[in-house]
């Protein structure tokens, strides 16, 4: 898809665009916007088209249309930051609901920056002044970008993630990102500055809290990580690299038996790690307020992945 | 595993070990364990006017000069602004202006009033020139630091140290585990010593990490923070970042990946210090939401 399938409008209030966009692909996108461009190559990218909608005395709305190689790295890109207003441009509910990805926000606008989902393609369209009129126009050209696209759904590994575990343990789906990159990675959870976990562009991995909070009201919090590879094989060699970078002073127990006894928890610094190699999944739970949680954490989401048909 | 370098990971700023870790794996020497500037501090000045910049970000330009001018006479405990810039640089230097060009970028009203407030002081238009770019440091004897305070998604903060970035002529070399290593470009042979002033253009930061603007994460700080230690300023910009990151979400929300260029161009580069202790904050002006 490009955007001459798409009805972006010549005039929006006082804004108007040229006929066509400034292109940018793989080659060229760090010319662009230096490093920000390894965040889109850590996805699947195609290309990148610009537009600018300048006006007199306004300030300008900057118009960037991401296409990626499918929905599931478009999904990714917005899912970096789930903060802002949700929106919605065909009545459907624009709320993350907190139940479940059936009606998932794919539209969310704050300080004049509209960011949106719209079947593969990710958009960012940023009002230089942020005013009732430039918001506006924002939202009517974020409605063209969304008109006549499909409504793709969430990458199937989100899905595989309980949203409760037992009556204690809730998934904090403001906080969960899918992402292809180690870079990626660290920008939401610091692991380390190699990649250890071997996580590459064949890969697909989706990170989110679980969070916990006692009578006290004082949020117990733990991490889970889910890494789908391509293969078995590539799986295990990265738990065992993980293991040796991350772990280095604990025993290794690394099976390929989805069936082997509860995995067994490590103390760290920060908590209890628990890891599990599921198939071509790696499972990690960080943070654990005690070994116990750890477990409960992995194995429920075990459960969950193999009931949904993963771990082969 | 006995035999391999160590890898630098989220446990070891944990413990604490990320000198060793570093050491042994990134710059294959020893992190220096001494008080590299044991004596003296370091003064880092913050300067704010509420009446800066408007929530229209339009600069006021009458109100920047003083700002500058408070920078300057604090900074270098001269009694006027010609005087603090001829104790900086000589009338006869070649003056390289270096601001920030992407994401959170030098205000052009900032840069506009330092090269002013420079041909105030005597110093010939001619020998004023824009020296941010590959090579442009080459050619100037003076270096006058001027990036915009920003947090940066591949280093953590994108601010002091990083703004030298394109005089090493790989950026992209710097992004990842060299991150750590972005104080070594202060010590290029064209670079060394240059550095008479850093001056950080705090009007309107971003807080979060990019890679691309989000104006949720920018807000008007209406400030200007300097020094002539890069390490400390870059030190209180981090403060004023993390302290904003943590207003925002209410809990503690650090920088992710964790900004290790910061210790490392104290401990291992030499180049100023990062530890708090050792920094006089001296600030003036407009007190709401410091942040420090």
């Amino acid at each position: 898809m490009n955007a001459d399938k798409l009805d972006l409008p010549k005039t929006v209030g006082v804004w108007n665009r040229p006929d066509s966009p400034r292109l940018i692909n793989a080659k060229n996108i760090f010319k662009y916007m230096n490093g920000a461009g390894e965040l889109y190559l850590g996805y699947r990218f195609h290309h990148l088209e610009v537009f600018d909608y300048t006006s007199p005395d306004q300030g300008n709305i900057l118009v960037e249309l991401y296409f990626m190689e499918n929905s599931d790295d478009a999904f990714g890109l917005l899912s970096l930051d789930w903060g802002g207003e949700p929106v919605s441009f065909d009545g459907a509910p624009a709320a993350t609901s907190k139940k479940s990805f059936t009606s998932p926000t794919r539209a969310l606008y704050g300080g004049g920056l509209l960011r949106m989902w719209s079947d593969d393609m990710y958009a960012r369209v940023m009002a230089e002044r942020e005013t009732p009129a430039s918001k506006e126009a924002v939202i009517t050209i974020g409605k063209a970008i969304a008109a006549n696209t499909q409504h793709s759904p969430e990458p199937v590994l989100v899905k595989k993630l309980p949203l409760e575990i037992g009556t204690v343990w809730n998934l904090r789906m403001d906080r969960l990102s899918f992402f292809r990159s180690h870079l990626v990675l660290n920008s939401i959870y610091y692991l380390s500055h190699e990649n250890i976990l071997g996580i590459d562009l064949s890969a697909e991995a989706v990170i989110a809290p679980y969070e916990y909070i006692p009578g006290s009201g004082n949020p117990k919090r733990s991490q889970f990580l889910l890494v789908k590879y391509e293969n078995p094989e590539r799986a295990r060699q990265a738990l065992n690299r993980f293991h040796d970078a991350y772990l280095p002073d604990h025993k290794k127990e690394i099976s390929a038996d989805t069936d082997a006894d509860s995995p067994s928890p490590f103390r760290l610094e920060d908590g209890w790690l628990a890891y599990k190699l599921l198939g071509k999944y790696i499972a990690i739970v960080f943070e654990c307020p005690d070994p116990e949680s750890a477990r409960t954490i992995l194995q429920n989401n075990e459960s969950n992945l193999l009931k949904k048909g993963g771990g082969s | 595993m006995k035999d391999k370098m160590p890898v630098l990971t989220r446990r070891d700023f944990l413990r604490g070990t990320i000198g060793v870790t570093l050491g042994t794996s990134v710059f294959g020497i020893q992190w220096p364990k001494g008080e590299a500037r044991a004596a003296g501090s370091s003064l880092v000045t913050v300067v704010r006017d509420k009446n800066a910049m408007d929530s229209a970000k339009n600069i006021d330009i009458t109100v920047l000069e003083k700002m500058l001018t408070e920078t300057l006479t604090r900074v270098t405990g001269q009694e006027n602004t010609k005087d603090a810039w001829l104790s900086l640089v000589k009338p006869n230097d070649v003056i390289g202006l270096v601001p920030t060009d992407h994401l959170n970028p030098t205000h052009d009203e900032v840069v506009h009033v330092v090269k002013n407030s420079l041909m105030d002081a005597g110093i010939p238009e001619e020998r004023i020139r824009d020296a941010q770019g590959p090579r442009n440091a080459k050619k100037c004897d003076a270096l006058i630091a001027i990036p915009g305070l920003k947090a940066h998604w591949l280093t953590g903060i994108g601010t002091v140290l990083k703004n030298y970035i394109m005089y090493s002529g790989s950026p992209s070399s710097y992004h990842k585990s060299n991150s750590s290593k972005l104080g070594e470009i202060w010590n290029l042979p064209f670079v060394k010593g240059k550095t008479k002033l850093v001056l950080v253009d705090s009007l309107y930061p971003l807080c979060d990490k990019g890679p691309q603007p989000d104006p949720r994460y920018q807000w008007n700080y209406n400030g200007l923070i300097a020094g002539t230690d890069p390490v400390a300023v870059e030190t209180v910009c981090l403060k004023i970042i993390t302290e904003k990151r943590k207003a925002i979400r209410g809990e503690p929300w650090p920088l992710s990946p964790p900004p290790i260029c910061i210790e490392a161009a104290d401990r291992v580069y030499g180049l100023g210090t990062s530890r708090m202790e050792q920094i006089q904050i001296q600030h003036y002006g407009w007190e709401d939401k410091l942040l420090l």
